[in-house]
């Protein structure tokens, strides 16, 4: 073993750093590994904003920031968690500006706070349209502060089950080479999400869903995996994500004739209704011929350059750069696009898991807060609550003198199993498989869901991992910097998540948040599936089941903006 | 289209570079790291690069281009591709290599942790528990620094590291100005010495390379530059770059030139001066320095101590001082009309915020 740790953090975003410093600060020795560095993570790339009901702008309160976030969720979201969520997160934002945080300002010289979508009130912290950036700065300078021990392009591969408890992690040192063991009393999963399972996405590369395919394989869990969600302004061509923001302050969505057609579908909320409500809205009006190159058109001019440039110069930035338009001067292409998983590893609220000893917080993790569909701007609230309760739940079992004990017989078997994937010699390359996953999923399993399109995909997934299954060849032997070697390993990840995904997702014939069926099933089911879903891997496939949402007083209404 | 590439290959086994070629077809809207991706997906799977988010936010492909410092993913290839050249990518600079396009960035966080690259609060907590007051003008003076996404760009082709492998560095200094400039952190003092000393603030030879190359805005340079005028402010003025920079005002102002001769005495000592003596004899031989006496007084000497009264009248000094010319110059590059008068800018709807004043940061 490489080294033991009271709590080791797998993963170094927003949820996962937090978590380290919780952790640290609860007295316990910590350990983050991370296949990135931790400042390259992708909570970096948030951009609108982070929740929390201070009350700056207008009247609020953590009560209408938990309603908005249930009617928000389809009434999918555990409410005792939503709760604890909007309650704490103003605490949880202080302390951040205290830690340095570089926020936006109000005249009064307060924390600003702007409009986005489905929130009764202005709720939103922001810096300007880089918050994300400006979290994985503060988050990274506190952990440096304290001097936490950071294992840099430890490419996590194997969690370690032993005597009933998760004591560990296997991974792969991509900058020297070789197995590397990093043995922890508790270990906290914050990998993040899975966006590459679809070829258009707001997600980084490196968002290929490891922590959660960790806990699949070791007969944890995960639950809502078919609720991906669709954010409606990602740039075309390439899927980059324009942020909430833009709309938050006064952007207009347009159709090839020029019309605002969110009139049609959310006459109240317009453009800031839901997520999901505004993705299905462009999806609509592009099937009905009215879209540009398959995109509809985010126009900003009407906000003019001093407003676009003070709140919006990243955006201004993507667009010119990847788009190769001024909003100041025109109207940017954007269609939806997969962003965000509402599912995950289930948790309970301090993040802990089935298996003693694990905990997951982030996008990894399925509180659930977020149900069916997530607000724009609580996910990064939620990695820092989350993130923080599970860091402190993670410390405190691990301060009560738990042994650590990784058998030599898991590395043995990491051996084997590696040797296995670099001794494949002929065949197809990753790459191959990974196209064909992500065309397929955008295809069959997007913002409209068709039943015989995702019996399709679930025989696609099933001959994908067949292909996988015969090994895809590793061009790359050798030990330093083998990036070949891990997106291999990244695809078989992704391959197991999306056959739990499919499998969830032709089974709850409703139509609900991000899991729409207009063709079958157009209408929410609450007597048969106001349920979690819940998949477990049993026997190399998917298994799943049903559980209770936890209800607290928000009783389901008709959802309307 | 086809997109030709140069790529300078390393293997740190056996420690060989090569240049190789490829040559790909590729989407129009590709840019460098599509590329490098198709080549590696479909060419040669041990091409080995970082990469992450594939939107100038996560710092992680800086490369050099043609010898000059990219974030990979900020690179659009169509031009390059229709006009024929086949562009040489390599690591970046100043930094060891470990792969093929991937160095190691050890020396670049050694650097950053050496700036204490956190708040050290200078204020009690608000006693309500909630956020410190802060104007959005104060806090912009640091805004171009919080941009940075420690990509190493700046590193890569930072010249006076190439010269003191030792030197702090373009990006460890603009993470430093961040808290300097932060109004919330009680420690300027002390960051400010710590900067003015061994391979600090003053080794910077101000090529500007780290503007130059900055994917992302940072200006590096300036905010070196930030520093020093804040250290003078404070009365930090013992480095010989320090001096150097007072005596060029000094000159300025009582003869409206630069004073060359009196330069080395006023910066490294009399002592130095002394040393040096043959060296001037040498240059004054050749006519390249005036003689020092009688001082050479230009003709618009007034027109210079006005400026520089001006100037001192009202009070820009330190990094104040530069924060107002950069929000003054970002206004005119986002045009008003020239014919306004200040006030009528900042009064109208939806203006940009009036710029930092020095005084203001008495209301903090």
């Amino acid at each position: 073993m490489e080294a033991t740790h009271d709590v080791l953090v797998v993963g170094a975003g927003c949820a996962g750093m937090r978590a380290a410093i919780e952790a640290h600060d609860a007295g316990a020795d910590v350990g983050v590994i991370s296949k990135l560095h931790p400042t390259r993570s992708h909570s970096g790339a948030a951009e609108g904003g982070i929740n929390a009901a201070l009350g700056n702008a207008a009247e609020d309160s953590p009560e209408i920031h938990a309603f908005d976030t249930v009617k928000g969720s389809d009434y999918l979201g555990d409410q005792d968690a939503i709760e604890i969520f909007t309650r704490e997160a103003p605490g949880d934002i202080y302390q951040l500006e205290h830690w340095g945080a570089f926020f936006s300002r109000r005249e009064d010289g307060k924390l600003a706070q702007r409009p986005f979508g489905a929130a009764g009130s202005p709720r939103t912290v922001f810096a300007a349209d880089i918050t994300g950036h400006v979290l994985i700065q503060v988050l990274y300078e506190q952990l440096v502060k304290r001097d936490i021990t950071v294992y840099e392009e430890y490419f996590a591969w194997k969690l370690v089950e032993n005597d009933g408890r998760c004591q560990g992690v296997i991974c792969w040192d991509l900058l020297n080479g070789g197995l590397k063991t990093v043995g922890g009393k508790t270990v906290v999963l914050a990998t993040g999400g899975q966006g590459r399972i679809y070829r258009t996405t707001t997600n980084a590369y490196a968002c290929t869903g490891d922590g959660a395919a960790m806990a699949l394989r070791l007969g944890l869990p995960l639950k809502d995996m078919e609720f991906m969600q669709f954010h409606p302004t990602t740039l075309y061509p390439t899927g980059i994500l324009l942020t909430e923001g833009c709309r938050g302050e006064g952007a207009y969505l347009i159709n090839s004739e020029g019309e605002r057609f969110m009139k049609r579908y959310a006459p109240n909320a317009m453009e800031l209704a839901s997520r999901d409500v505004v993705s299905r809205s462009e999806q609509t009006e592009i099937d009905a011929g009215r879209g540009i190159n398959g995109s509809v058109m985010l126009d900003m001019r009407h906000l003019g350059a001093e407003r676009i440039i003070e709140r919006l110069p990243g955006s201004r930035e993507l667009s010119m750069t990847f788009a190769g338009v001024d909003p100041i001067y025109d109207p940017v292409p954007v269609r939806p696009g997969a962003h965000y998983h509402m599912g995950g590893v289930e948790t309970g609220n301090d993040g802990e898991t089935e298996l003693t000893g694990l905990y997951a917080a982030g996008e990894v993790a399925c509180v659930s807060v977020h149900g069916a569909n997530r607000l724009g701007g609580n996910s990064l609230m939620e990695t820092i609550t989350f993130g923080r309760r599970a860091g402190r739940a993670a410390a405190e079992w691990a301060l009560s003198n738990t042994t650590v004990d990784v058998p030599r017989s898991a590395e043995a078997d990491a051996e084997r199993e590696l040797k296995a994937l670099l001794d494949v010699s002929s065949g197809e390359r990753a790459w191959q498989i990974r196209n064909d996953l992500g065309t397929s999923m955008l295809e069959n399993f997007g913002v409209f869901r068709r039943d015989e399109q995702m019996t399709t995909q679930v025989e696609i997934i099933a001959g994908l991992r067949e292909r996988y299954k015969r090994g895809v060849v590793v061009e790359d032997k050798g030990e330093v910097f083998n990036s070949d070697l891990t997106q291999a390993i990244e695809l078989g990840n992704m391959l197991d998540l999306a056959a739990c995904m499919l499998q969830a997702g032709v089974a709850r014939k409703e139509s609900r948040g991000a899991h729409a069926r207009p063709y079958d099933y157009p209408d929410r089911d609450d007597e048969n599936f106001m349920k979690h879903s819940i998949s477990r891997w049993v026997d190399g496939g998917p298994e799943l089941s049903w559980k209770d949402v936890r209800y607290t007083k928000y009783d389901p209404m008709e959802r309307k903006y | 289209m086809q997109v030709g590439l140069k790529i300078w290959r390393f293997n740190s086994r056996t420690g060989e570079r090569e240049l190789q070629e490829y040559e790909i077809a590729a989407p129009e809207e590709a840019t460098l790291l599509d590329c490098l991706d198709i080549v590696k997906d479909q060419h040669d799977g041990t091409l080995a690069y970082r990469k992450s988010c594939r939107m100038m936010i996560c710092g992680s492909c800086g490369m050099r281009m043609d010898g000059a410092a990219v974030l990979a993913c900020k690179m659009r290839m169509y031009d390059i591709a229709q006009s024929g050249h086949v562009p040489v990518i390599s690591a970046m600079g100043n930094l060891p290599i470990v792969k093929d396009l991937v160095v190691d960035m050890d020396p670049f966080w050694q650097k950053f942790n050496s700036v204490n690259p956190y708040l050290q609060p200078g204020y009690e907590e608000p006693p309500d528990g909630k956020e410190h007051v802060i104007s959005q003008q104060r806090m912009n003076v640091v805004h171009k620094e919080a941009l940075c996404i420690n990509c190493g760009c700046c590193v890569s082709e930072c010249n006076a590291m190439e010269a003191d492998p030792m030197f702090t560095g373009p990006q460890a200094l603009a993470k430093a100005m961040r808290f300097v400039g932060d109004p919330r952190d009680g420690q300027k003092l002390a960051r400010l010495e710590k900067l003015n000393g061994e391979h600090g603030i003053w080794e910077c030879t101000r090529c500007y390379f780290c503007n130059e190359r900055c994917p992302k805005g940072v200006d590096p340079r300036d905010a070196i530059a930030k520093l020093g005028a804040e250290s003078m402010k404070e009365g930090i003025d013992r480095d010989m770059g320090a001096k150097h920079a007072k005596w060029f005002v000094t000159s300025a102002r009582t003869t409206g030139w630069l004073r060359e001769t009196e330069l080395v005495p006023k910066t490294q000592g009399i002592v130095s001066a002394i040393k040096q003596t043959r060296f001037a004899l040498d240059l004054a031989r050749k006519g390249k320095v005036p003689p020092p006496f009688p001082p050479h007084v230009a003709k618009d000497v007034r027109e210079a101590r006005r400026l520089h009264d001006l100037v001192r009248d009202q009070g820009r000094n330190g990094f104040a001082g530069i924060v107002q010319g950069e929000h003054a110059l970002a206004r005119l590059a986002h045009g008003h009309s020239g014919t306004e008068t200040l006030e009528e800018i900042y009064d109208r709807p939806g203006a940009y915020h009036r710029p930092f004043i020095a005084d203001e940061e008495a209301d903090v």
